[in-house]
């Protein structure tokens, strides 16, 4: 390994990022956009509910539910319609997810004791979305009911009533259920797959069409040294990638790290070393850039988006594609930057993710140094 | 397998004995041996899948030989080939040059790879520069140079380092008449200061300029020595014949 081979090839990779916009373009807007369509698009939280209601009985009671409904954040009350009919106007428009309906006689049926019942109507199409909101729903009411209750028993005169069953439910690691703070850090290993596999995938087949490869085995330069100068313009990029994307989501979205930024940053250059040598191989071995390219969208980029427990849970996926995800390498960085975004870990429980991704990151490495020895470099 | 070890002689830039090179069943280089000496301008003919590039791989440390013998530039063809790429210069018109890089920028990447000392890289790169009359274009991106330019500065690069030996690999296609003739002036220049070349076109009359030439056909030599004796030897009842005439006949006598 001679330092000044590996610059001459580091320079030279430089001046074809600089010369090309295209690269440029996909090294640092793309994951800007990312991070901007994901973080705001992309969440998972379920609120404001549009929700319309048809109010039969107009009592105060049923008015009161209704004000109630509405001031729930959960709930946002779209419209207040006068026949029942109109609901599937808007449901069939997508102009609103829920509807309730209040019978006429509702409320002389819970005064009177009665069953009273109040139908609710769901949006399915989305089964996710309809059934948080039925979960919504079916608390609020829940709640509803007890405050009547609470009311009546008051009434008399049984103070200090405590419900008997009460639980006090605290969520870890993530304490608001923002879906963001999981987000962030799924964005940032798809991002440093674009920018590290994507981009490196074109790298050497772009010598192999240009015919200049055959030029370069003749020349005193060992695989290593062409490895290395490849790869590590691209490494610095995805490293300014991994920083814009940890600053917005910590400016936009207020998402912060409870670890050390240093062990992130550890994580993130071991993984995008798996990157940049999974973007070379793919590179090595089509000799296409745009069989490369296709390559790297189909090999990288989609598993880490959708075999990662990123957007999808693992553990509802069948076993073979459970296994399959276990070679994603996306898989380990996740769990890493889950545990250093949420958790609160540190190295000696994340050690065995750290060594998977370091294994990979030598197998790929030496399969490409392989491949070119084998091609005369 | 190995063949006995020859002993090369000082005066020889390159030697080959009984060189072969098989890929699976496919014999593409058919045991041939040969000489180039110190200084000479030595042509490497044939046709387009006669073994030509094989045999220039390999005698450039770019694949191994599967059996035979041979020396560049003092170093065997089997276990020092990173010696032989540091002491050989390679020169294909087409593909040596970085075309989004200027000329200055592509002979910085050599200068590297090479290892060229710092300290030389300002006058080697001047020098380069004003052998190949780029000085005014050293900013502009090779792209948009014209061709005999790309060409000059293609050679220029190989020669950055100083080789012993130029490997030229159709240096001359695309090139028109009047800078194809100061190429030719050129190398001979450097065959007198002692640079081996070694030559590889498609143009017979060009091959004339070489002092002796090889000609290969599936694989096997099936000329040579000098241009003349050449022509005498391939098409001895016809008087005025030219290297294209026996070029064509050679090249077909294997063929039937």
């Amino acid at each position: 390994m001679n330092p000044r081979k590996i610059e001459a090839m580091m320079r030279k990779e430089i001046y074809h990022l600089i010369r090309d916009f295209r690269s440029l373009y996909l090294a640092f807007a793309i994951p800007l956009l990312l991070i901007l369509l994901f973080g705001y698009a992309l969440s998972l939280d379920v609120d404001n509910i549009e929700t319309v209601v048809v109010d039969h009985d107009r009592t105060d009671l049923s008015r009161d539910f209704i004000r109630h409904l509405d001031a729930s954040p959960y709930f946002h009350l779209k419209a207040y319609l006068s026949k029942a009919d109109a609901v599937t106007e808007y449901l069939d428009h997508d102009r609103a997810t829920l509807a309730l309906v209040i019978p006429p006689g509702w409320t002389k049926a819970i005064r009177s004791d009665r069953e009273s019942p109040m139908q609710v109507i769901l949006d399915g199409s989305d089964p996710n979305f309809a059934n948080i909101t039925r979960g919504y729903v079916n608390a609020f009411i829940e709640q509803y009911n007890r405050r009547l209750l609470l009311a009546y028993l008051n009434r008399h005169g049984l103070q200090e009533i405590h419900p008997p069953v009460e639980g006090r439910i605290r969520v870890w690691f993530n304490e608001d259920l923002e879906s963001r703070n999981f987000i962030i850090p799924g964005i940032i290993a798809i991002i440093i797959m674009i920018a590290g596999a994507m981009l490196t995938s074109l790298v050497i087949a772009r010598e192999y069409e240009n015919g200049t490869m055959e030029t370069l085995k003749s020349l005193p330069l060992s695989a290593g040294e062409f490895l290395m100068g490849k790869a590590i313009p691209y490494f610095f990029i995805g490293l300014i990638d991994v920083l814009i994307a940890v600053l917005m989501g910590q400016v936009l979205f207020g998402v912060v790290m409870k670890a050390s930024f240093w062990l992130m940053i550890l994580a993130s250059s071991l993984y995008l070393f798996v990157a940049l040598t999974l973007g070379l191989l793919i590179s090595n071995i089509t000799k296409s850039q745009l069989v490369a390219n296709q390559g790297a969208i189909l090999l990288t980029f989609l598993p880490s988006l959708l075999l990662s427990n990123f957007v999808f849970p693992v553990a509802n996926m069948p076993k073979i594609l459970q296994l399959i995800t276990r070679i994603v390498p996306a898989t380990y960085y996740i769990e890493i930057l889950g545990g250093i975004y949420l958790r609160n870990l540190d190295f000696d429980q994340l050690w065995l993710s750290f060594a998977v991704l370091t294994l990979m990151f030598m197998v790929l490495a030496a399969l490409n140094v392989l491949m070119l020895k084998r091609g005369g470099l | 397998m190995k063949s006995s070890p020859m002993i090369p002689s000082n005066d020889d830039a390159i030697s080959v004995v009984a060189l072969e090179k098989r890929f699976g069943d496919f014999v593409a280089v058919d045991r041939i041996s040969f000489t180039v000496k110190r200084g000479e301008i030595f042509g490497f003919l044939g046709s387009n899948g006669s073994g030509k590039s094989t045999t220039i791989r390999m005698l450039c440390g770019i694949i191994t030989p599967t059996s035979g013998s041979g020396s560049v530039a003092g170093h065997d063809i089997f276990r020092e080939s990173e010696q032989i790429k540091q002491s050989i210069g390679y020169m294909s018109q087409k593909f040596s040059l970085y075309e989004d890089l200027t000329p200055f920028e592509n002979i910085r990447f050599y200068l590297g790879i090479y290892s060229v000392p710092q300290e030389h890289w300002r006058e080697r790169m001047e020098w380069i520069l004003d052998m190949t009359q780029l000085q005014n274009v050293r900013r502009r991106l090779t792209r948009d140079l014209p061709p005999g330019w790309r060409q000059r500065l293609a050679l220029g690069c190989a020669l950055l380092h100083r080789p012993e030996i130029l490997f030229l690999d159709e240096p001359t296609s695309g090139v028109d008449p009047i800078t194809r003739r100061h190429f030719w002036e050129f190398i001979a220049k450097l065959a007198a200061e002692g640079i081996t070349a070694f030559v590889t076109t498609h143009y017979m009359d060009e091959a004339t300029n070489c002092r002796r030439i090889v000609m290969i056909n599936e694989g096997r030599i099936v000329a040579q020595g000098s241009p003349e004796a050449i022509i005498a030897e391939a098409c001895p009842e016809v008087p005025g014949a030219d290297l294209n005439d026996a070029f064509i006949r050679l090249m077909a006598r294997r063929a039937q």
